[in-house]
């Protein structure tokens, strides 16, 4: 191929990252060493953002909010997904009906999940705590997200359930390539159920947990609709993640430069964590 | 089987049946909320609705301005998942049959890319919007949405055209094909599956995206179905009587979309993400 014609079919494209992505990216790293608010000059004020970053509380505070939030989705969604996938490979009667029934908040959006739950988590009429009192526990009803206690774990449960029925979907087409004479022979050597899953499955379902892991971490780190819509980021900042941060800096006291550092600090994280899971997901893969 | 196997074995559908209509309890308590009046709910937070209150539906229905808003989603969400396809095909095609070194350095642009989460982009396109004047612009949008888009599509192509068999590529140089009739008449026609998949997966980021809209679009009959379900409840003092309604509405497009080809959505998703 001609360098003419490389040259023209990838220019579209190249003119709608380059201008959208690139520049962006270069922008931000410029930005995140000023003090601009976005309106008229702005002074280069060198490494101050990112000080202020590591010796304010708000911060790391936010980081780790960040962190624990992944860490909750990631583990109880695959291993849900998990579970639900491992009963519903030996119940393909009712297989494909359960997997697009549990995909189903898969296809709604942030808003309409985040304000189903957040009514459903209310303190006076919401369902969560009807319930608990028709089953007699009106010692466990309670404002779920007013609570700084509760409040992190109420959003991840609602996360949760937004996308676990992705994890079972990815699961499903991992069993679907284990050949059909392992799980035989398996089943002749007299494996249980249990031992079939423990000892077979598990291991050969080595790349879907690669897929799933890598896809929630990332789908998870970055999160902001959730918490945006359901606390603000409260009560306390117990909610507060690292992009609903940026978003605060942002568009709520206009400081572009600081937000600019925020989102510096994001990209390394997710970067380092896509590259130390992929490194070790892969490495596990391949022993086995 | 055995009686006792058979009982067994109905016992465990009906236990993972009734797992899974738990699991969608969230969603049967949002229909049945959305006929009941405000009053209603504050007197006995669950139950079924006294009589349908449709009324709830034609307040959210017209207040938030819906089909105007699904319209503009529609809208938005076309051009970004035919812009993207196209764009990125064409830019997979060279990608994918070269690997000179200019290649393989926009292939890593597009790994990195794919691994930026968009509010790293974010406050920098809001400058760049400003300057373009592209603010609370169809255009606009279509073209950030477009760009985060992009390294996903490319990165897709790039892997289904290395597999398309080179024979094919040089029968067609033979026949003095240009560069572009290849792609035009050679390649693009293969691309169907993957431009399948890649599109369902653009048009649900697309549709259910919050990020973008809310930032930047501020016109009202510019928001998207997302943005005017948001703005429609508004943060304070939620009603649910506004709530619910606005919420079925939300989402009846896509999960009408989705009763219609929930296998091939469920199918082509999973395969995009084991791809």
């Amino acid at each position: 191929m001609s360098k003419r014609s490389f040259l023209l079919f990838t220019l579209p494209a190249l003119i709608v990252l380059g201008v959208f992505f690139v520049y962006p990216i270069v922008l931000t790293l410029q930005l995140s060493l000023t003090n601009s608010t976005g309106v008229g000059e702005a002074d280069f004020t060198g490494w101050r953002n990112y000080e202020r970053i590591i010796s304010r509380d708000r911060y790391p505070a936010a980081l780790w909010v960040t962190l624990k939030f992944t860490f909750i989705v990631v583990t109880f969604q695959t291993i849900a997904g998990l579970f639900l996938a491992a009963l519903l490979h030996r119940l393909p009667a009712i297989r494909s009906f359960c997997r697009a029934a549990l995909f189903t908040p898969a296809m709604m959006s942030f808003v309409v999940v985040g304000y189903v739950w957040q009514f459903i988590y209310s303190p006076f009429s919401g369902g969560l705590n009807a319930v608990l009192r028709g089953a007699g526990m009106d010692g466990l009803a309670r404002g779920w997200l007013g609570d700084p206690e509760t409040a992190l774990y109420a959003i991840a449960i609602a996360h949760i359930w937004m996308f676990v029925g992705y994890t079972t979907a990815i699961f499903l087409a991992g069993y679907a390539n284990i050949p059909n004479d392992i799980e035989e022979a398996g089943r002749l050597d007299g494996a249980s159920s249990w031992q079939r899953f423990r000892h077979l499955e598990i291991p050969l379902l080595a790349p879907s947990f690669t897929i799933n892991i890598m896809l929630s971490t990332i789908g998870t780190l970055k999160t902001f609709e959730l918490p945006f819509i359901m606390t603000r980021g409260g009560p306390d900042g117990a909610t507060r993640t690292l992009s609903l941060e940026i978003i605060n800096q942002l568009f709520g006291n206009y400081r572009f430069g600081f937000a600019s550092s925020l989102s510096i600090i994001m990209l390394i994280i997710v970067v380092a964590v896509a590259v130390a899971q992929n490194w070790y997901l892969r490495s596990r893969e391949n022993v086995q | 089987m055995t009686p006792m196997r058979q009982i067994r074995s109905i016992l465990i559908h009906a236990f993972v049946l009734a797992l899974v209509v738990t699991l969608l309890m969230p969603l049967l308590y949002m229909l049945t909320m959305s006929f009941r009046t405000a009053t209603e709910i504050a007197a006995q937070p669950l139950g079924l609705p006294d009589r349908l209150a449709w009324e709830n539906y034609t307040q959210a229905f017209t207040s938030m301005n819906y089909l105007r808003s699904v319209a503009n989603s529609v809208g938005i969400t076309v051009s970004v998942t035919m812009l993207t396809a196209m764009l990125g095909s064409m830019a997979a095609f060279p990608l994918a049959r070269n690997s000179s070194r200019v290649a393989r350095g926009l292939i890593m642009l597009v790994a990195l890319g794919l691994a930026t989460p968009n509010f790293v982009t974010i406050t920098p396109i809001f400058v760049i919007f400003r300057e373009l004047q592209l603010l609370d612009t169809y255009l606009g949008i279509i073209l950030a949405f477009t760009a985060l888009n992009l390294p996903l599509a490319i990165f897709f192509y790039v892997g289904f055209i290395a597999a398309i068999p080179k024979d094919l590529i040089e029968a067609a140089k033979l026949d003095h094909c240009s560069d572009w009739q290849i792609f035009w008449h050679v390649i693009r026609p293969l691309l169907g599956p993957a431009t399948a998949t890649l599109s369902l997966f653009v048009m649900l980021m697309v549709w259910n995206d919050f990020t973008y809209p809310l930032l930047l679009l501020t016109d009202k009959d510019k928001f998207t179905v997302t943005i005017s379900v948001y703005r429609f409840v508004g943060n304070q003092n939620i009603q649910p009587d506004m709530l619910f309604p606005a919420a079925v509405l939300g989402s009846l497009p896509l999960l009408i979309l989705f009763a219609i080809f929930q296998r091939r959505i469920v199918a082509g998703v999973t395969a995009g993400a084991v791809k």
